[in-house]
């Protein structure tokens, strides 16, 4: 080795050009051929000096490979693959009966089976469907969708939407909405009185509102409709159905109503039980609990919409009024509405699909702003009875496994760095409370992100589902322009492709045989088409 | 600061050459002789390999997207549900040989090696010397070369074989050699430059040795392995052995200093091996077959027909699924049919009245998925679809008609779903159909990188339908959201996907020591030509003046301009709008001391670590790490990404770069050298908002003449692309040595591959590509490969108008291209074209090559002629400069 250093300086002194680079590095390989011819022996055959200027290397590969590493499986990977991955079509995917935009889809489709996707969501609107007239209903475009699914490969999960879109705009029945034009009393009112035309009232559910039947007969109806339209896939194709429970499809009251404006901090939001019907039933509550003066209204002292918790006393965190007896009273009252509701859907989902190999799913939100404050005000107003004192999931849990259904949880991608901090925000707790109460009652989590995107919302997603906050399933919301831009798709590529991939530490370093098998064992890191084998 | 300087010079030798020249030494890589590379037999069959064990007369086919159905009457009627044609190939069965016997004059000795088919056969050859290691080729001395032969590089030799007479069966090449020499070995593959076939031997080349005392890798034919002990294991072989004379040579004069008894007998033997070899032919016959639905019965009729002569048998049923097995469709069957096995019916096509075709019509229920055959000709002859069954989708055509309102081209829909089909299948008969373990590795590796160019694709697709169709609808009182976000970061590696990058140096810039004062004040002027992204020189504290011999990682003093300066420059450039790309040189590092045996590979400064982070098979360096995970650079000592503490500093540094400097991403330099993983891992830490690698390497020639297929060119490439989890792009090497010789030959046809693709990674994997022409060590004043003068423009008329992430050299920017440059820029981005733009190639011909790319622009270089069609759309042109034209829909 001598020789080398020896060499170097003698090279040092001259070399300037690239040829005289080519030169000395050719008198070098020489110069090592004249050394080792002089030794004798074998040994220059074992020698791993390479001369390096060329890929033809069949030197000993054992040689070659007995200090690398042996590859580990991970379990974090193990852990990844049990996750069935979804991704939801475009809203409006479907209007007046026809598939829009066919050959995206088609494409798409291709593109996410090949991806190694369990399947796709597709969202089916009331408003779509049953368009026209009460018992009316047109499925032709969904079962065209179901269709191109099924030949591609992949699985469905059918949300049912009895609500309205703001965006794409894909309202209610229009029907319903006639009805609603002359009782405004089937819609939530806010305390002034404003109707929400996203959804009809829970307080309607058992009233026979809807040209003599109820709504609860109504949604009944058209689920009967759905399963025997659609029974050639149910079970097989369709694996999986979520109910629409409230607005947006989730359980809740509609207590925040349009847009914040970015930037800014959310309001609390209001409470909804000021339609006739919500008043009524308030009212009867508390002449039942001898405290007739309780149920004459909702909290004087709650906020509106947009104003701060702390813009009156009724969310005040020491002293407020949610702690106060009244305030027990109303809370207690307004979440068990919204639970008797979402268990009477649930329950006639579960009925309806008895039957059917499908899993039933419902959507609980992630009412994530002031969860830093004692008293939770948008969980609060959005129904939950959820509190620094009170473990208001429970309920809602053990209402989810009373009917056997699993739950899905939405802003799987946020993570409590990237929210204001004046909104005492804090998406990661209170996933891992509801996640805690699910586990304990039983009931299997799927996520799902938030359609508004979040920063570093993937890293947060693949973290979700390393925890227990995720055990069922994941829908990726939504596929469309955005879902694939090039300045998207890339990175949801590589998530996906991730997720299927042990991490570099564990897993397997490149044995080296010549200058191929470094990539080979990339691929064979990959379990990305062992996965597409499995769907 | 003189000591220092001669410090430097003592470790690096070579500082003052880019290491970039010597890669170009290599050899095409279908030459690598690595054990379990599969025998290159054939292109394009990329998801399945011949498989040369299972028959012996084996007929292959292979679909073609050629429009030759015009031949065949069956493709008249509207109603065609699916129609595809495949031309036929035989594999012919010939055999070749290899001799060594005595010549004529009983002194010299000569080594022949023969091959009875037809075809143009090239000897690949090298030799490798007494004393050389490992089994790397030497180029043989003059006298040793036959007539005809042609050096390739500087390793090897081509010499074909030629028929001594017309009558003669075998293609022969005869060398001469002097037994005395000090050749040790001749090692040799077959090449066939008609297919392009290269014929090895176990994956490896024929190694035959002329001393006795070889290491025998496995590959040693003849000889010393005994008489007939030759394990062929892959091929019918017969091994003849013809004489075993045993040539005492005079070694008297022997340059060697002969201590070595062993090398005083220096027997050889004469032997004669044959062996078997195989060829793919195209013979110039076809099968078509047609689906259409019959309108009276609802039933679907495949229509098959072909015009091999004689009597062909298709053996033929259907499937129920994916899985494709096949099952017997109720009756009525064609005439001439019989049930096979209970698990097929075969059928013997009827001949046609007009022509030489044969046919049969299949009546079938419409609920069958698919329809599948085979062919038979006769007793051993089978045509099969590339080693599978035929298989014809039916289901696909029929189920739900009348629905698909928007489906606006039905052919079109189910050729690129058949594609797609193919590739699913193909996964699926990973799990069921392979036993050995390695033909699965390589088979998934294959499918997946088919897999991830086809979804890019398929995204591409549904990306541009998607926008245009996008419907903004004002929002109402309905929803709510729950919080603001601010606007989400991008952080692929890969940037918008509508980047221009500009590379703000040349190989000169060091020398006034104020570059970055200097690209200051040109940054808004730069920024406003419409570039995105920059790349700036490596900024490291540099044994060579250049930047790329990096020492202190964390000293930013450099000929460039100081830290201080550096930062005033991002800042700038970034107040401009554009993103700084570093130049990140991770392969290897300058030491600071010497070892106890006086060898350079202990470092200095923040990142102080000692010769474990120093490969152990550069033998320079006395490395104490393990060994190199890629190609090693030899001037420096290659750093061990395997170690834990390396990468973490290394992460660490480029955060700090980040951090401090405000970089927004790298420019990778040789990742060759090391293992496209670490980059990832590197890319993940960083996140940087883009990335490009320089992974560069040879393009295949023959003869000096660059092949039209540089597949495996951008396969090397897409690999490490794929090592990285394509968190980086990779700059298109193969793109600009096919304009290379595109443009300076006047062979335009060469931008189209086999597919009709661009033949380039631009090709198959857009947004990852990033595509130049020219940088500083192929241009500037290195020129180790440069663009063809005059025709930099229409290099540019290519790049800037197509898919991938275009890169313009500084040198052209400021020179007399300017002002061209800048009017295709501002084309690119008026029509925003990306790096996933939709290409279609109008025409590769000799002396003109013309593309529509979105159809928003439409674009023409070369002499020859092209204008855009005048359809529905109207074309006007938007550019036009020495043999190019770029047209915009007006």
């Amino acid at each position: 080795m001598e020789v080398s250093v020896i060499r170097s300086c003698s090279q040092a002194t001259n070399p300037k050009t690239e040829l005289g680079f080519s030169d000395s590095r050719f008198s070098f390989g020489k110069f090592n051929e004249k050394l080792f011819s002089r030794k004798p022996n074998s040994v220059s055959f074992e020698s791993p000096l390479r001369r390096g200027k060329s890929g033809l290397r069949i030197t000993a590969q054992a040689a070659q490979s007995d200090r690398l590493p042996k590859s580990k499986s991970s379990t974090k990977s193990k852990t990844l693959n049990r996750i069935r991955l979804f991704a939801g079509l475009p809203l409006d995917v479907v209007s007046g009966g026809t598939v829009n935009q066919f050959r995206a889809i088609s494409a798409g489709l291709k593109a996410l089976k090949l991806l190694g996707l369990e399947g796709v969501e597709l969202p089916i609107w009331w408003g779509v469907v049953e368009h026209e007239s009460m018992g009316k209903y047109n499925w032709s475009g969904y079962l065209t969708i179901a269709e191109m699914v099924r030949k591609a490969g992949l699985k469905l999960n059918v949300t049912l939407c009895f609500h309205a879109s703001s965006q794409p705009k894909i309202p209610l029945p229009e029907w319903v909405l006639d009805i609603g034009k002359t009782k405004s009393n089937i819609f939530f009112k806010d305390r002034a009185g404003k109707p929400y035309r996203g959804c009809l009232s829970l307080a309607v559910d058992e009233l026979a509102v809807l040209n003599g039947k109820t709504p609860m007969e109504v949604y009944q109806d058209f689920c009967e409709s759905f399963k025997s339209a659609f029974s050639a896939f149910i079970g097989s194709t369709i694996t999986g159905i979520t109910m629409g429970l409230g607005p947006d499809g989730e359980l809740r009251y509609p207590s925040h109503r349009g847009f914040a404006k970015s930037g800014t901090v959310p309001g609390a939001g209001e409470f909804q039980c000021y339609d006739k019907n919500m008043l009524h039933l308030l009212k009867q509550h508390a002449e039942a609990c001898g405290k007739p003066k309780w149920g004459l209204g909702g909290p004087h002292n709650a906020p509106a919409y947009s104003e701060l918790p702390t813009a009156n006393t009724f969310f005040k965190d020491h002293g407020g009024s949610w702690e106060s007896p009244y305030g027990d009273f109303f809370l207690s009252w307004y979440s068990s509405q919204l639970i008797a509701h979402g268990d009477r859907l649930l329950s006639l989902a579960s009925s309806v699909f008895s039957d059917s190999a499908v899993n039933i799913f419902g959507k609980v939100p992630l009412m994530h702003s002031w969860h830093g404050t004692r008293s939770h005000p948008s969980e609060l107003t959005a129904g939950f009875y959820n509190t620094a004192t009170r473990k208001g999931y429970e309920e809602v849990a053990e209402m989810f496994a009373r009917n056997s259904c699993k739950i899905i949880l939405p802003g799987m991608d946020q993570s409590d760095k990237y929210q204001l901090k004046e909104s005492l925000s804090s998406p990661e707790s209170l996933l891992a409370e509801i996640g805690t109460a699910c586990n304990k009652h039983g009931v299997g989590i799927s996520g799902q992100n938030s359609t508004v995107g979040a920063p570093d919302g993937l890293k947060q997603i693949k973290k979700n589902m390393l925890s227990e906050n995720l055990n069922d399933s994941f829908i990726f919301q939504r596929i469309g322009a955005q879902f694939f831009a090039p300045e998207h798709f890339p990175l949801f590529i590589e998530f996906v492709r991730k997720l299927n991939q042990p991490e570099l530490y564990s897993g397997n370093l490149p044995t080296k045989e010549g200058t191929t098998t470094t990539t080979d064992s990339v691929h064979t890191r990959s379990n990305l088409s062992i996965h597409v084998q499995s769907a | 600061m003189a000591a220092v300087t001669i410090d430097s010079l003592l470790q690096n030798p070579t500082l003052l050459f880019r290491p970039k020249a010597k890669v170009l030494l290599k050899p095409p890589r279908s030459l690598d002789c690595s054990r379990n590379r599969k025998l290159p037999l054939s292109r394009g069959s990329c998801l399945c390999s011949f498989n040369p064990r299972r028959t012996i007369h084996v007929v292959r086919a292979s679909s073609s997207e050629t429009a030759l159905i015009g031949n065949f009457d069956i493709s008249s009627s509207d109603d065609i549900l699916y129609k595809d044609i495949f031309p036929v190939k035989r594999i012919e069965k010939g055999k070749f040989f290899i001799r060594l016997d005595r010549s004529k004059d009983q002194h010299d000795w000569q080594f022949t090696v023969g091959c009875s088919l037809p075809g143009k056969w090239i000897l690949h050859w090298g030799v490798s010397y007494l004393g050389d290691s490992g089994s790397e080729w030497d180029q043989p001395p003059k006298g040793m070369r036959p007539p005809g032969s042609i050096p390739i590089k500087d390793y090897a030799i081509e010499t074909p074989l030629k028929k001594l007479s017309e009558g003669d069966i075998f293609h022969e090449v005869k060398i001469d050699f002097n037994p005395i020499s000090e050749i040790a070995a001749i090692h040799f593959v077959l090449k066939d430059e008609e297919t392009g076939a290269w014929y090895q031997h176990r994956g490896m080349d024929f190694k035959v040795p002329l001393v006795d005392y070889l290491e025998d890798d496995g590959n040693i034919v003849g000889a010393k392995r005994g008489f007939g002990v030759w394990s062929g294991a892959l091929q019918q072989f017969s091994n003849v052995l013809l004489k075993s004379e045993a040539s005492h040579a005079d070694s008297q004069n022997n340059s060697i200093e002969s201590k070595d008894s062993k090398n005083k007998n220096r027997c050889l033997e004469g032997f004669y091996e044959e062996q078997s070899i195989v060829k793919e032919v195209s013979v110039g016959n076809l099968v078509s077959v047609a689906v259409r639905k019959s309108p009276e019965t609802g039933k679907v009729v495949v229509c098959l027909e072909t015009d091999i002569p004689g009597d062909v048998v298709v053996h033929w049923g259907v499937c129920r699924d994916d899985a494709k097995i096949w099952k017997i469709p109720a009756a009525p069957y064609p005439p001439e049919t019989t049930v096979f096995k209970n698990k097929a019916l075969r059928t013997l096509l009827q001949p046609k009245a007009t022509g030489n075709r044969s046919g049969a019509l299949f009546t079938l229920d419409e609920e069958h998925f698919g329809f599948l055959f085979v062919l038979k000709l006769d007793d051993n002859t089978w045509l099969k679809f590339k080693e599978n069954d035929f298989y014809v989708p039916l289901l696909g055509t029929s189920s739900v008609p009348g629905q698909y309102g928007q489906s606006d081209s039905t052919s079109e829909e189910i050729s690129s779903k058949s594609y797609t089909d193919g590739i699913i299948n193909e996964i699926r008969n990973l799990v069921s159909g392979l036993s050995s373990e390695k033909s699965l590795k390589t088979k998934k590796k294959e499918v997946q990188e088919s897999i991830l160019q086809e979804i890019e694709q398929l995204a591409a697709e549904a990306y541009s339908i998607f926008r245009s169709s996008i419907t903004t609808v004002p929002d109402e009182v309905v929803s709510e959201t729950e919080t603001t976000k601010p606007a989400v970061k991008i952080s692929s590696g890969t940037g918008t996907g509508f980047e221009i990058l500009c590379q703000g140096f040349n190989w000169e810039s060091h020398k006034s020591r104020r570059w970055y004062m200097e690209l200051k004040e040109k940054a808004s002027e730069i920024s406003s030509l419409g570039f995105t992204v920059i790349w700036l020189p490596p900024p490291t504290e540099s044994v060579s003046p250049e930047g790329y011999m990096p020492k202190d990682l964390y000293n930013l003093n450099s000929r460039y301009g100081t830290i201080d300066e550096l930062k005033e420059l991002v800042k700038s450039l970034h107040e401009v709008g554009m993103k700084v790309l570093g130049d990140v040189v991770l392969n290897h590092r300058c030491a600071h001391f010497k070892n106890q045996n006086g060898v350079w590979n202990i470092f200095g400064g923040r990142l102080n670590w000692d010769d474990r982070a120093v490969v152990a098979d550069d033998p320079h360096f006395q490395g104490r790490g393990n060994k190199s995970s890629g190609d090693n650079f030899h001037a420096a000592p290659n750093i061990d990404h395997s170690q834990e503490f390396v990468r973490k500093d290394l992460k660490e540094w480029l955060g700090w770069l980040r951090e401090e400097i405000g970089y927004d991403g790298w420019r990778l330099d040789f990742v060759r050298g090391f293992w496209g993983g670490y980059v990832k891992d590197y890319l993940e830490a960083s996140g940087p908002y883009f990335a490009v690698g320089e992974y560069w390497d040879s393009l295949s020639y023959t003869y000096g003449e660059m092949d039209h297929n540089q597949d495996s060119h951008r396969q090397r490439i897409v690999d490490w692309i794929n090592a990285t989890n394509g968190t980086a792009g990779a700059f298109d090497v193969t793109t600009k040595g096919i304009l290379h010789s595109a443009l300076e030959r006047c062979e335009y046809w060469r931008l189209s591959d086999q597919k009709g693709k661009p033949p380039g990674v631009v090709g198959w994997w857009p947004s990852r590509a990033v595509t130049f022409i020219e940088n500083h060590d192929t241009g500037s004043t290195q020129g180790h490969w440069r663009f063809p003068g005059g025709k930099e423009m229409q290099g540019y008329a290519y790049i800037l108008t197509h898919p991938g992430t275009p890169a313009v050299f500084y040198d052209h920017i400021f020179s007399h291209h300017r002002s061209e440059i800048a009017s295709l820029i501002s084309v690119r981005n008026r029509n925003g074209i990306h790096c996933r733009s939709l290409v279609k190639i109008v025409k590769a011909e000799r002396d003109v090559y013309a593309a529509i790319i979105d159809e928003k622009v439409a674009m023409k270089i070369g002499p020859g002629y092209y204008e855009p069609p005048s359809g529905s759309q109207r074309w006007s042109l938007a550019l036009e400069g020495r043999d190019y034209k770029v047209w915009e829909t007006s």
